[in-house]
């Protein structure tokens, strides 16, 4: 499940008021969420969590839900 | 480090066997995977594996002169097949691989687009496609005669020698002048421009860009560019495979998830060159972690080019101060400028000097004069993209396209030994744009001391990371979208300083009223935009007839972005 504080960095990144994030949901799904917007929120959700992913960590991540277990994994939750 | 000397080769194919029989052991293509061993196609390999493919290609009943279209992920056997369809005499013309977001009835209207104009006459893909692009054959008038898949094509077996024969005596009736491939620019259905290059055209090309560049048998070019972009397959495929010297690929998908990829590439394989357009400076300079960059050395490149779309002065700087204590050289920035009608390059600036900068009046330049900046002005930096390679002449010209003085701002006509012969079933559209052998850009910018400086286009053109976008299939979109007035919509490309590149702004006129429908209103353009794979970066939502009509009674894009951009307005609503 995606946490608020996760789905709020994203959220704001895209300049979005609300858009439902699941743990299936892939970037093109939602809107804003392109190629080379993906490095932005990649650098915001490190910069919120006080994280840093390698970049091998993040072209494995499939959907918004690997995100999220990658963000529990560094924060020890 | 001796150049490479071009021998008589008529056709690529003849080229490509030269090379293999000079160097069969070298590595022709290194088709990089993240985090896998990369296939190295040694140019004994790959003209081996052609040969099959093309045996395969004549018995799918694929004759000399057809269209193959190809739609393929990142795979390491796409080389062999390019290089079998061009033996059997067939097109190879490559397409961009359907981004998940883009709507599978926008991706079939984009093929259909693409048939009608181009003539397609085959579809090579993989079978997740088959669904999308079988109804195609089946519709009246389709010019789409098959789908195949030649990824499951058996080519494990020795050839035969009858067959093989046969094939290159097919191979060699191809003539110099005969087309080689077609290079389809941006936009969906019947916005694309075919440009039809023949064998002559790129030879020529690789001679005078290679020399310009004094490619050597040492040299290897790094590349994650897609090669349905000609940067990519014309600098970064062809150019190498003619010279017959290493080309190392990778996944453009897995290199904008991780930009850090394209420097593991050239550490580990010690590339000497690499393409890329303006944004991915600001992305490699800004968006890796130091400690992911302890084991990286930029030492062996001596020139990365800047090509594509407009070359701006901070992204070059932002690398030079990220990369030089990675062994980087300041020297090795270059740049080109060019487009696919003269196959890719007009001009370029050649690596180990520092590239020309001109601190210049913008108000003077908006005006048409560059004048050199003092302390009064509000400056401009332009940043040279070269002189003139062998075999091209180019002039700057006015709106009667009439030569206009060094230092007046103008449009570039073009006229090169490597001129494309036209779009492929679109006379009207040549003839608009290519007078007396002069090919008339649609670029606007000035000549000074016999450097080329680009600063803008005469066409509504958006150029978002590389990728040209016609804001036409953007306000077709716009158009459908529910609140938004018809024909009351106009897209255009927004400066983005931090990404280094341009970025889709929509402005539209509504009724809507109250910020709640505003915003709904805005996602519904996402969407829309969504769907055609395009992302729009901002919204403008303004009241019915605030939008500038142009003397033919359209909303004018030019009037409009600047009324946007320059004044304050309490009726524009922007998000």
């Amino acid at each position: 499940m995606i946490s608020q504080e996760l789905k709020k960095v994203i959220l704001t990144e895209l300049n979005l008021d609300d858009f439902d994030l699941q743990d299936e949901t892939i970037a093109p799904e939602v809107p804003g969420w392109d190629s080379l917007n993906h490095v932005n929120i990649i650098l915001a959700v490190e910069k919120s969590f006080n994280i840093k992913f390698k970049s091998y960590e993040v072209l494995r991540m499939k959907n918004v839900g690997d995100l999220q277990k990658l963000v529990d994994l560094k924060t020890g939750k | 480090m001796s150049n490479i000397q071009m021998d008589d080769s008529k056709t690529l194919w003849q080229r490509w066997q030269r090379n293999a029989q000079r160097n069969p052991d070298r590595e022709a293509i290194v088709h990089w995977v993240a985090g896998e061993e990369p296939t190295r196609w040694t140019y004994k390999n790959l003209i081996e594996t052609a040969k099959k493919y093309s045996v395969k290609i004549k018995e799918a009943g694929i004759k000399k002169g057809d269209v193959c279209a190809i739609v393929m992920h990142h795979n390491p056997m796409f080389y062999p097949l390019y290089l079998g369809i061009s033996r059997a005499g067939a097109l190879p013309a490559v397409l961009a691989y359907p981004n998940p977001r883009l709507h599978p009835d926008k991706f079939r209207q984009g093929i259909e687009g693409m048939a009608q104009r181009s003539g397609l006459d085959y579809i090579l893909t993989e079978r997740e496609l088959d669904p999308i692009i079988h109804p195609l054959i089946e519709k009246p008038g389709s010019t789409i005669r098959s789908v195949f898949f030649p990824l499951e094509w058996d080519i494990k077996k020795d050839i035969d020698p009858n067959a093989d024969a046969e094939i290159e005596q097919i191979a060699l009736s191809v003539k110099e002048t005969d087309p080689i491939l077609l290079q389809h620019s941006s936009g969906t259905t019947g916005l694309q421009k075919p440009v039809v290059l023949s064998h002559r055209a790129i030879l020529n090309h690789v001679k005078n860009l290679g020399s310009a560049l004094k490619l050597s048998e040492k040299d290897k070019i790094a590349s994650w560019l897609p090669l349905y972009h000609d940067f990519g397959l014309i600098a970064c495929f062809q150019i190498p495979l003619a010279y017959g010297i290493t080309t190392i690929q990778i996944n453009p998908f897995e290199w904008v998830l991780a930009p850090i990829l394209l420097l593991e590439v050239i550490t580990k394989e010690k590339a000497t060159l690499t393409c890329l357009p303006n944004f991915a400076y600001n992305v490699l300079a800004e968006k890796i972690h130091d400690e992911e960059l302890s084991e990286i050395s930029l030492a062996s490149l001596r020139a990365v080019i800047n090509g594509a779309e407009p070359i701006r002065h901070d992204s070059h700087q932002k690398f030079v101060e990220k990369f030089k204590k990675y062994g980087f050289n300041p020297l090795a920035l270059s740049c080109l400028y060019g487009m696919a009608e003269v196959t890719l390059s007009l001009t370029i600036h050649e690596p180990g000097k520092p590239i020309k900068e001109l601190a210049v009046d913008r108000n003077e330049l908006s005006r048409g004069a560059m004048k050199l900046a003092d302390e009064n002005s509000v400056a401009r930096i332009c940043v040279s993209s070269g002189r003139l390679i062998d075999g091209c002449s180019a002039r700057i010209v006015d709106e009667s396209r009439k030569d206009i003085a060094d230092g007046l701002v103008g449009e570039v006509a073009v006229k090169s030994v490597s001129m494309f012969d036209g779009y492929r079933n679109y006379p009207e559209k040549t003839a608009e744009v290519v007078e007396n052998g002069w090919y008339y850009s649609g670029d606007y910018g000035f000549r000074y001391k016999d450097e080329f400086y680009i600063i803008g286009r005469k066409k509504d053109l958006i150029i978002v990371a590389g990728k040209n976008i016609y804001p036409e299939d953007i306000e077709d979109a716009m158009n459908q979208v529910e609140g938004v007035i018809p024909g009351r919509v106009i897209s255009f490309g927004e400066e983005d300083e931090q990404m280094g590149t341009e970025q889709i702004a929509v402005v539209a006129e509504t009724k809507a009223e109250d910020d709640k429908e505003k915003n709904t209103l805005r996602m519904d353009i996402l969407k829309a935009g969504m769907a055609i794979d395009v992302n729009i970066h901002k919204v403008y939502l303004v009241p019915p007839r605030w939008l500038i009509k142009s003397s033919a009674g359209k909303p004018s894009r030019k009037a409009n972005k600047e009324r946007i951009i320059s004044r304050e307005d309490k009726q524009v609503w922007s998000r």
